[in-house]
């Protein structure tokens, strides 16, 4: 008996030394886990995948690269492209009607390709479960694994033509050859061997910080100003039938987002040649000519509007909502004001509509320095 | 001496949790109490929706088609045959039916029932005005429902999505949307009141028993026909596609709610 407590001892002693000796000679990968704060009325679900959980180490390399114009794996200075040549902050990460590189908003790739559709917002994206992109080819139970959410966007955009129109391995091998970057790989991902999986979802960690939720009417919404006669007047038409209807699609109070992230044939057109509606994802005719409704926030800085651009400025979509809307088979049944060929705004309404969509706009977003091109990249520090 | 200590403590306690598990496992009480699960279908002339088709015509003679259909109901409530109401409320006393998400179709509640017979089951259509608030459902699709709180607040108890046939002979969208109604001084800009509009569907031909241990199913089926009939006459091209800031309309569909629903099948897994 007392030798078999004897064993029992020693295997017990042996047992403890060999774990103390591992904890002692390993540096376990340890990154910070990175916690969304949910904004007063946002919806507390996000889509964060399993496989690409938030870590502070994560978001912070995702920054770096988002705004690296390595990312399309070249150096010459003629070829650099990187997220933000298109995604300026400054107007709320779409390219906005000024950009200084493509006339009218509208982008085209570094082979000079234009994009078949112009861009969508890229903010609150970590709130978006129900398809990327203006016809929703990017979703989360997608049969293909390859198209299901915004890691697969970062590398779609990355090998597109109209682009970046990059290779991914050379894009990996060039950022394994830059000095500090590799040890951000290690920290966010614990290995300093760079594969494409991890600048996607780096970048992927970075884009769903990008939270806009400091809006004048956000501030409103928490009490803490009060909005003008002329914005408040503005609300109502937004969020009533018999004004601008346009809260069904693009949210209010009771809905934050100020956008479903849904489709919706809007009354646009009466032919539909556009071979990348949401007709082409579903197979759905009642989504021939249809498209993903865009948050409002921030929207004046987001032209050109709709997904072929046709509208310059906000005052051209609402002349379109109040007046233009036209009749097509598959026509949402939430435009119920086509018979009347829209909701017919007088001069007043369409001024305090307007009002209010400019109350929409987060200046603190769009300075937020945690969003902003690092002052230096990590083989300049 | 000390590692004897040790070990003999280690032993001991193994053989507690051992033992332990081993009264749980012959203590487990069988269960005496059921289970009841709602399912939700959609019909019109008696058989399943085709959507989005224009086949249909209501009683006041409009060609109709419907798009989807998204409504809330709650406060489901049992009737015992001895008199007693059981409200079932333990985890989820508003559900969410949605023509378009099949999960929403069945209401799984978590309410330990008591076993016997119930003569019928009721519940309200939409939600009541201490429940609905806004921002008390801020995720989706439930958020989608909200209802501006300046026409009243909450979120809509239903929306009936659908196109008819006009008389410029267009088919044109309208939106059956039912909600809190407003009494207006002036329209449309000057309320003086709101209107709860929600109300209670009885389903009389609902008696069924409760079991323990098992399961009871009850399908009901919503007949969408029946918005538009009995008591009002409802014609879209008398309140045109959208109802929300009409009062005048929406209790018409909201007295026509009282026979729209029916039990379908009652069966006990």
């Amino acid at each position: 008996m007392k030798a078999l407590y004897t064993i029992i001892t020693m295997l017990f002693l042996l047992s403890c030394f060999f774990s103390c000796k591992k904890e002692t000679e390993e540096k376990p990968y340890q990154p910070t886990p990175y916690k969304i704060e949910i904004p007063f009325g946002f919806p507390t679900e996000l889509n964060i995948p399993e496989n690409n959980p938030m870590t502070v180490e994560g978001v912070e390399l995702g920054r770096y690269l988002f705004y690296d114009g390595r990312l399309s794996g070249r150096t010459h200075p003629d070829s650099l492209m990187s997220c933000a040549t298109c995604h300026r902050q400054e107007r709320s990460f779409e390219a906005g009607i000024d950009h200084p590189d493509f006339p009218g908003g509208f982008p085209h790739g570094l082979t000079g390709l234009q994009t078949h559709h112009v861009m969508l917002p890229m903010i609150n994206l970590v709130w978006n479960s129900t398809g990327y992109g203006w016809n929703g080819f990017l979703y989360p139970d997608n049969p293909d694994p390859q198209l299901r959410n915004l890691e697969d966007f970062v590398r779609l955009a990355v090998l597109a033509s109209d682009e970046m129109d990059g290779d991914t391995t050379r894009i990996k091998n060039l950022f394994q050859s830059l000095n500090g970057y590799p040890e951000l790989f290690e920290k966010a991902f614990g290995s300093s061997q760079i594969t494409f999986t991890h600048i996607e979802k780096a970048i992927a960690q970075f884009i769903r910080t990008l939270i806009s939720a400091d809006s004048r009417f956000d501030k409103y919404m928490r009490g803490e100003l009060q909005l003008s006669p002329s914005e408040l007047n503005g609300y109502v038409l937004f969020t009533t039938e018999e004004g601008a209807d346009c809260f069904h699609c693009h949210g209010g109070f009771g809905n934050p987002l100020f956008t479903t992230h849904l489709y919706y044939n809007d009354g646009k057109d009466t032919l539909f040649t556009d071979p990348t509606d949401r007709f082409s994802i579903t197979g759905d005719p009642m989504d021939i000519g249809a498209y993903k409704a865009t948050t409002m926030r921030n929207i004046e800085l987001q032209g050109p509007y709709m997904h072929d651009g046709r509208f310059e400025t906000l005052d051209d979509v609402i002349d379109f909502y109040s007046t233009a809307v036209v009749n097509s088979p598959s026509i949402s049944p939430l435009m119920h004001h086509v018979a009347n060929g829209g909701v017919r705004l007088t001069p007043t309404e369409r001024e305090d509509l307007l009002s209010f969509i400019r109350t929409l706009r987060d200046d603190a977003f769009l300075t937020n320095p945690d969003f902003s091109k690092p002052e230096l990249f990590p083989d300049e520090e | 001496m000390f590692l004897i200590k040790i070990n003999i403590t280690l032993f001991t306690l193994i053989g507690i949790l051992v033992v332990s598990g081993c009264t749980s496992k012959t203590e487990t009480p069988e269960p005496t109490t059921g289970k009841l699960t709602l399912h939700f279908d959609h019909e019109i002339e008696q058989a399943p929706i085709v959507f989005d088709t224009i086949r249909y015509t209501n009683a006041a003679g409009n060609k109709y088609l419907v798009n989807e259909i998204q409504y809330f109901i709650s406060d489901v409530t049992l009737h015992h045959t001895d008199g007693r109401k059981i409200r079932l409320d333990a985890w989820e006393d508003i559900h969410y039916v949605d023509t378009d998400l099949p999960d929403t179709h069945d209401y799984l509640f978590k309410d330990e029932i008591e076993p016997g017979d119930y003569a019928r089951l009721s519940f309200t259509f939409g939600i009541n005005e201490v429940k609905n608030q806004t921002l008390m459902f801020v995720n989706p699709p439930e958020s989608f429902m909200f209802w501006p709180d300046n026409l009243g607040g909450g979120y809509h108890y239903m929306k009936l999505n659908g196109k008819w046939l006009n008389l410029s002979n267009q088919v044109v969208p309208f939106d059956f949307h039912l909600g809190i109604g407003q009494i207006y001084y002036s329209y449309p800009d000057s309320i003086t009141s709101f209107v709860q509009n929600y109300f209670t569907v009885e389903l009389p031909q609902s008696a069924f028993s409760i079991t323990a241990n098992q399961t009871t199913n009850i399908e009901l089926v919503m007949q969408v026909e029946n918005w538009f009939q009995s008591p009002n006459l409802y014609d879209h091209n008398t309140w045109g596609g959208d109802i929300m800031q009409n009062q005048e309309a929406m209790i018409l569909g909201v007295q026509n709610g009282w026979d729209v629903f029916k039990v379908k099948s009652i069966n006990v897994k």
